[in-house]
């Protein structure tokens, strides 16, 4: 007995890229390429289901089982954790977590608390914490570099990507938080009920990954 | 005053179909495990906080809903029975020879995050065998739990045997710092191949090196526990589960038994033997349990203990269960109440009920209100059905 599996993609660029990685490795996504308003696609030539989602989503539609795979950042996994396995990373997506500040200002050098502008709560606390330091931490919306300029925050932990709009706001990155790139995640049911059908499209996926580097 | 008219986020109200779900699988555990010599415990819904705590069993801080008594003490919700149980048996049943065989059907509190879905109350049914050590004890509860599935209903699960030895025989082998090994087991257990391969990367060539790099794809039939020997060498974990899986194939619980020599979670906790349940339907297991021989001394008895829960409503959500349909509406006439009774208790529970109307005339408004099909007149000595 065959299943179909659902995998939840991260709509978007990490979309792009995903659809990509499968068609190298043998899956016709013309359904996902076209959606028009459907919202569920079925692959023609595999037994794959995909749907398009926000990347929160993605976690949380794998988390509860109702999607077995799902490929979403990992700036993403890091602020919102779950339960569920990570089992592959996929290459693509590449960019920094880092931790900037203004230009020639002494971060450090102060018993005054800092406090941190981030679209990424949790991820800052965490890596905060395993410095032993107590921060203030701002959760921002949008432009995050914004806070610093405002004088609402000292610092801001943020993706960078190329640096080129931190530069243009007279922010440097001073460290790195983490390394982000997009992951594949697996359902830890799904992984054990659907062993053949989930180890089949992983090692599909990990072939043509392996061809790349 | 404005009454709050909806539930608390996390809780709430079950009805018709989702109790029956519950009771149907509730009925059938606690059958299963009184046959098989377990009796039953019930312990408070609100303990000390310390209770948790000493017990070694990680529950976070934040999952516990606590109260705090007049007293100033603080109290939780029951986050979990195994470590009420453990402070009884340790304590009121210490003079009972062991190995005493306990049972439990009661509710455990969590608390999550607000609009995650799931609920802070979770239905748990489960047992503990206290002061037996060794296979025999092992075969007998990885069968019960096959068996407890089983006789719930659901016809697509399995069982999944680990054991904690293994991993701590290969970190054994480790010249790893502590820390380290931490984060190598998280990468185990979230099957994250990608941080597990860079953890090891400045270890490559050590003993055990090969070996923990395989240990999350480590799952499946019993073939994994020849991959593991041939990684690893034998070991004592090892010939357990093999002689653990013999013994269970020989009494045809084969096919429902698979492994995960992956299982590396609260390793602090369990001693050696860990398994889950999983079902088709479910996207979480359905079933946990395990080894912890170093709980009951924590509350000042040394004994061996292994047991497991089933998590009822994830069972229940499996199932699919039919709710009875009203049929039939009795309507009696005066003295012929011990008649309609005997009539509604021949049928099948919920097909049929009594009028409370006067007149034949409301009873058949009232049946047809309610969708029931025929209404029985007991009226004089005669009996009449009625279509609606």
């Amino acid at each position: 007995m065959s299943e179909r599996l659902r995998i939840a993609l991260t709509k978007g660029r990490l979309q792009d890229k995903s659809v990509e990685l499968f068609e190298a490795a043998g899956l016709d996504c013309a359904p996902v390429r076209n959606p028009g308003r459907r919202l569920i696609h079925a692959l023609p030539n595999y037994p794959l289901d995909v749907v398009l989602a926000k990347a929160p989503d993605v976690i949380t539609y794998v988390e509860h089982g109702v999607c077995d795979l799902g490929v979403v950042g990992k700036d993403t996994i890091l602020e919102k954790g779950g339960a569920f396995y990570e089992v592959l990373d996929l290459g693509f997506g590449r960019c920094r977590f880092a931790l900037a500040v203004k230009k020639d200002s002494d971060f450090y050098g102060t018993y005054k608390t800092r406090r941190i502008a981030s679209k990424y709560p949790n991820v800052t606390r965490a890596f905060f914490e395993g410095k032993g330091m107590d921060v203030d931490i701002i959760k921002i919306e949008g432009s995050v570099e914004l806070a610093p300029i405002l004088e609402l925050a000292d610092g801001i932990v943020d993706i960078v990507e190329t640096g080129a709009t931190l530069k243009e706001n007279g922010l440097e990155p001073i460290e790195d938080v983490a390394r982000v790139s997009a992951r594949l995640i697996v359902n830890t049911a799904s992984m054990k009920l659907y062993k053949t059908e989930i180890t089949d499209f992983l090692s599909r996926v990990e072939r043509e990954l392996g061809g790349r580097t | 005053m404005n009454v709050h008219i909806n539930t608390p986020e996390g809780t709430r109200d079950r009805l018709f179909s989702e109790c029956l779900e519950r009771r149907q699988v509730q009925s059938a555990l606690v059958e299963l495990f009184r046959r098989r010599g377990y009796t039953e415990v019930i312990t408070p819904e609100v303990e000390f906080y310390d209770l948790f705590i000493q017990s070694g069993n990680p529950i976070p801080q934040e999952a516990m809903l606590k109260i705090i008594d007049r007293s100033g003490k603080i109290m939780v919700m029951r986050p979990d029975c195994t470590a009420p149980i453990a402070r009884v048996a340790a304590t009121k049943l210490k003079n009972l020879a062991l190995p005493q065989r306990l049972y439990y059907d009661q509710t455990v509190f969590r608390d999550r995050l607000a609009h995650v879905g799931g609920s802070r109350e979770i239905a748990q049914c489960g047992v503990e065998m206290i002061g037996a050590v060794g296979e025999k004890a092992d075969l007998e509860m990885v069968a019960m739990a096959v068996d407890a599935l089983r006789s719930c209903g659901l016809k697509q699960f399995h069982i999944e045997l680990g054991h904690a030895g293994f991993y701590r025989t290969l970190a054994g082998r480790m010249n790893m710092p502590e820390e380290e090994l931490e984060r190598l087991r998280a990468a185990i257990e979230g099957k994250n191949f990608a941080l597990l391969n860079d953890l090891l990367e400045p270890y490559r060539g050590e003993g055990a090196c090969a070996a923990l790099r395989r240990l999350p794809y480590l799952f499946g039939g019993v073939e994994v526990l020849d991959e593991a020997q041939t990684l690893a060498g034998s070991c004592g974990s090892l010939d357990h589960l093999r002689r653990l899986y013999a013994e269970l194939e020989a009494a045809r619980y084969g096919n429902c038994v698979r492994f995960d020599l992956g299982l590396v979670h609260q390793l602090d906790y369990y001693t050696g033997l860990v398994f889950r349940g999983y079902a088709e339907g479910a996207g979480a297991p359905v079933l946990s349990g395990g080894r912890y021989d170093g709980l009951m001394e924590q509350f000042g008895r040394r004994a061996e203990a292994i047991g497991f829960a089933v998590d009822v409503d994830a069972v229940g959500a499996c199932l699919t269960v039919e709710t009875p349909k009203l049929e039939t509406v009795i309507h009696y006439g005066p003295s012929l109440l011990a008649k309609a009774l005997a009539v509604v208790d021949s049928r099948p529970a919920g097909c049929c009920e009594l009028s409370p109307c006067r007149t034949v005339e409301s009873t058949l408004n009232l049946a047809r209100e309610k969708g029931a099909s025929r209404v029985l007149v007991l009226d004089n000595g005669e009996e009449r059905w009625l279509t609606v």
